[in-house]
């Protein structure tokens, strides 16, 4: 089954160069110039995923955003060539699954938009059995001792397991790198801590897209780490 | 009630109202004043007028025995005979009980009844009077002299009154019993003589004073009510806001009241004459002087009663319109006074004030060592010069402690803008003349350097602003760029020199964003409009994070990172997302400019209170700029601008440190390069 995908950007070479890039993944796409024109699109088409703009004529993706969700859970995600904090959690609050800053890198736009699709379409209600962790699109099923991520099978070290099944059995809590050492490696921290800091780096990169602007594992920056808590979607 | 205020009926009538019921009060007030004499006396019989007419009927009396005495004279002539006879009858007729409402009983020493006037069966009623009289020589020359009987009659002790007729016998004497009719009986018999009046008089006068009293007290007090209102009234008028003065207010009110005080004293005194007269005249004499007097006693009471209003009125406008010391000479005068002394000492304070500051030191120190000599001289003999020559010093003194408090502040107002605090504003309250005029200047410059600085901030803002809208208008068109280069990579090039180019395209497109986002990041870390949450950071903690971000990439330029770190945690109070920044710059510095092969030393020294991180490398490229250099924007160790990296990774660092309340310094020593960040300690 092919998906298909609303492009609304008032950049029409944008919306053209996003088309090739979804086409060429097998996606179809309905293409949008603003807000008014989205909200159309979704009203004719059956659509399953949302690309778009927040800065736009008539109708701007944050207001566009908050009609949409009056009366449907497509996952949207936010183009936004605004990077500051406070936009990216407006966006969020507002109702947008996910938000990629612009300038964009093409392959992150095909990631995150396979990894909304892939929740939505197969994941709707993720089960939960006894001894699965889940947080946001990454479940760890602790008897098989297997992680995947939106579905696919992530390979991880038994450290690196380790590390992720403390931090996704307490979602929200920072552990500093001294607690991570003790709790994994079984063995009192002295100044061994630096390790932990790289096999977190490469946790990243394998769970997240962006591993410099992470989703769910993230850095507290002098504190420690922590999963977000009930991480977006 | 504004209407009644300003209506002039209201105010006519209650004028009228006024002078009628003062009229009306002094007219009952002069009937109430009739029983004046009757006052302290408990019936009438004790009153002077009965008195009065008792000696007269003892007179009678006594002349009647006198006569009767005489008439026994044999060497009498006919003609003198007839004349004492007729004056007896008289007499006799007088004292007859259908005459008078006096009744008598004459008796002689040995105390038998000689005379009396009683009706048959009748009593003398209570209460009885007595009195005595002497018939005795000589009597005959003064008989002569006087026509008839010379009676003396002296008044003796218990309300006897002794009665001498100068008779040419021997002398006799006789007592006389005598008493009044009562009251009632006086009326019933109808005998309407004297003593029956006077009763009369008595009777109405105090049965009536009470009501006479009243009624005039209730007229005063209702004059005084008009009175009242006047002054309520007064100054209203309909048509105008305010209080309106007239030609009276125009009057000075000293001289107002000067003329109303003689006028009022005037009426005051004339009033009373004609009282005292009236009361002699009508009350004491019974006289009758006529409707004249007590009328015109009252028309001066009215009279009166109308200065005092005028003058009260007047007061009262004043009052209202806050005019009472405009319109008074005295008042005038005083102010006229104060204010020339006011000028005067103004005048000379500028003329002290425009000597030249030397001059001027120099002729108050003269001048406080002459009187200084003067009064310790004078002091020897004279107790009062030396308590001034205390009191002078002491003043001096506290001048001097003035001057110099002025000093201290000013000194302290230029030692807080010489560091900067340019909002920092001198109080001159109370400050010494001179030191004042300095503070003044000194608040003036501060606060022009404090509008220039202010001025200076808002346009780095409006740059600020400036940078970010241009950045994100950037941002949209080189999305467009970095994805179709990447589209165009991905299609097939036959010319490896199209392969080549669109490789370029791509490099210098990434370095396009990376700039626009530094320049974004650089311009509000410089303007402060990044929003700052500081809160508990371990720096330990943090540079391990870092570290671990770092080391694989460092490691892969062959450079060895070497750490060392005091024992625990050390706890600095700041944003860890921005320190963060700070750490990355300096270690993405390291791993772009260090010469492959070093060491990078990564130092946290704690102690005094603040944490100090330095990063030390050796440089690849000579640094031929100083430090201060370094951290501008878009300054790069190398002049030639191929490498990565935008020359904005140390300005970012240094704002946010700074922002964050740390201190940013690199040292340049050879090709040593070391960064140090400064931070305060959190407990």
């Amino acid at each position: 089954m092919t998906h298909t995908i609303l492009i609304c950007d008032d950049d029409r070479d944008i919306v053209s160069a996003l088309d090739i890039y979804l086409s060429s993944e097998g996606y179809q796409t309905v293409k949008a110039y603003n807000g008014r024109e989205a909200l159309r699109a979704v009203e004719q088409n059956d659509i399953h995923l949302i690309l778009m703009d927040v800065m736009m004529p008539e109708l701007d993706g944050i207001r566009t955003t908050a009609k949409l969700r009056e009366g449907s859970n497509v996952p949207i995600i936010l183009l936004t060539a605004k990077s500051e904090d406070a936009d990216k959690i407006l966006g969020l609050n507002i109702g947008a699954d996910d938000y990629i800053t612009k300038p964009f890198n093409p392959l992150e736009v095909i990631a995150r938009v396979k990894s909304q699709l892939r929740r939505y379409t197969s994941l709707g209600g993720a089960e939960k059995g006894p001894g699965l962790l889940c947080v946001g699109p990454i479940a760890m099923d602790d008897s098989a001792k297997q992680v995947t991520v939106d579905g696919s099978p992530v390979s991880l070290t038994p450290i690196e397991y380790n590390i992720l099944k403390l931090l996704l059995s307490h979602p929200g809590q920072v552990f500093s790198s001294a607690q991570i050492y003790e709790q994994v490696w079984n063995d009192p921290a002295y100044g061994s801590e630096n390790t932990v800091a790289v096999h977190i780096r490469h946790l990243r990169e394998k769970i997240e897209i962006n591993p410099a602007d992470p989703r769910y594992l993230k850095v507290v920056w002098g504190l420690g780490y922590k999963i977000e808590k009930g991480a977006n979607g | 009630m504004k209407k009644l205020q300003e209506s002039p009926l209201s105010k006519a009538a209650a004028v009228v109202l006024m002078l009628a019921l003062t009229f009306t009060g002094a007219v009952f007030a002069l009937k109430a004043v009739q029983a004046v004499p009757y006052l302290d006396r408990e019936s009438y019989q004790e009153t002077t007028e009965f008195s009065r007419l008792c000696r007269t009927f003892e007179d009678q009396i006594a002349s009647a025995f006198a006569l009767e005495r005489q008439l026994e004279a044999e060497d009498l002539t006919y003609v003198e005979r007839q004349q004492l006879t007729r004056e007896l009858e008289q007499l006799k007729q007088s004292f007859d009980s259908s005459a008078t409402n006096f009744r008598f009983v004459v008796c002689n020493d040995a105390g038998e009844d000689v005379a009396f006037n009683l009706n048959a069966g009748e009593e003398l009623p209570a209460p009885v009077h007595y009195a005595r009289f002497t018939l005795g020589e000589p009597w005959a020359e003064e008989l002569y002299q006087a026509g008839y009987a010379a009676v003396e009659a002296t008044a003796a002790e218990d309300g006897v009154t002794e009665i001498t007729i100068k008779a040419p016998a021997d002398p006799v004497s006789y007592t006389i019993e005598y008493a009044v009719v009562p009251g009632e009986q006086m009326l019933e018999s109808g005998v309407e003589d004297a003593l029956c009046q006077l009763y009369l008089r008595y009777d109405t006068a105090t049965s009536t004073f009470s009501t006479w009293v009243g009624v005039a007290g209730s007229c005063l007090v209702l004059a005084a009510a008009c009175i009242l209102f006047l002054l309520w009234t007064a100054g209203h008028k309909a048509g105008t806001e305010g209080i309106v003065l007239t030609w009276q207010e125009k009057i000075f009110f000293d001289l107002y009241l000067a003329a109303m005080l003689v006028a009022g004293t005037a009426v005051f005194a004339g009033g009373w004459w004609l009282l005292e007269y009236y009361y002699h005249t009508c009350v004491e004499q019974q006289g009758q002087e006529g409707a004249w007097l007590p009328l015109s006693i009252a028309a001066l009471c009215t009279l009166f009663a109308a200065v005092i209003a005028l003058t009260l009125r007047t007061f009262a406008v004043r009052l209202k319109g806050r005019a009472l010391a405009r319109t008074t000479l005295l008042c005038r005068v005083i102010v006229w006074l104060w204010r020339k002394l006011v000028e005067a000492g103004r005048w000379m304070i500028e003329l002290v004030r425009s000597l030249p500051f030397l001059w001027r030191t120099i002729a108050g120190f003269l001048a406080y060592f002459l009187a200084n000599v003067a009064l310790f001289t004078e002091a020897r003999y004279n107790a009062l010069a030396g308590a001034i020559w205390w009191l002078l010093n002491l003043a001096v003194l506290l001048f001097l402690c003035r001057w110099s408090m002025g000093f201290r502040k000013l000194r302290r107002g230029s030692q807080a803008i010489a560091a900067g605090n340019l909002s920092y504003q001198i109080d001159t309250h109370r400050m010494p003349h001179e030191l004042r005029c300095h503070a003044e200047d000194l608040n003036n410059i501060s606060k022009g350097m404090a509008e220039a600085v202010d001025e200076q901030m808002k346009s780095e803002r409006f740059k600020a602003e400036l940078i970010t809208n241009v950045s994100h208008d950037l941002k949209t068109p080189l999305t467009s760029i970095i994805n179709y280069v990447d589209l165009l990579k991905t299609t097939q090039q036959e010319d490896p020199k199209a392969r080549e180019y669109i490789e370029v395209l791509d490099r210098k497109s990434q370095r396009l964003k990376k700039l626009t986002e530094d320049l974004v990041e650089a311009s509000k870390a410089s303007t402060g409009v990044l929003s700052v949450n500081r809160e508990k950071i371990g720096m330990a903690q943090l540079m391990d994070q870092a570290l671990g971000e770092w080391q694989e990439k460092l490691e892969a330029r062959k450079l060895t990172l070497v750490t060392s770190l005091p024992e625990g945690e050390t706890w600095v109070y700041a944003d860890g997302r921005h320190l963060w920044r700070v750490l990355d710059n300096l270690l993405s510095n390291c791993a772009k400019y260090a010469m492959e092969g070093t060491r990078v030393y990564l130092d946290l020294v704690r102690g005094h209170g603040q944490v100090s991180l330095s990063v030390k490398n050796i440089s690849r490229e000579p640094l031929n700029i100083p430090p201060e250099r370094l951290m501008e924007r878009f300054v790069r160790g190398e002049e030639s601008r191929t490498t990565e990296g935008s020359g904005l990774g140390l300005s970012i660092a240094r704002s946010l440190t700074e922002l964050q309340g740390g201190t940013f310094e690199l040292a340049v020593d050879g090709d040593l390069f070391k960064a140090m960040v400064t931070l305060p300690q959190a407990n």
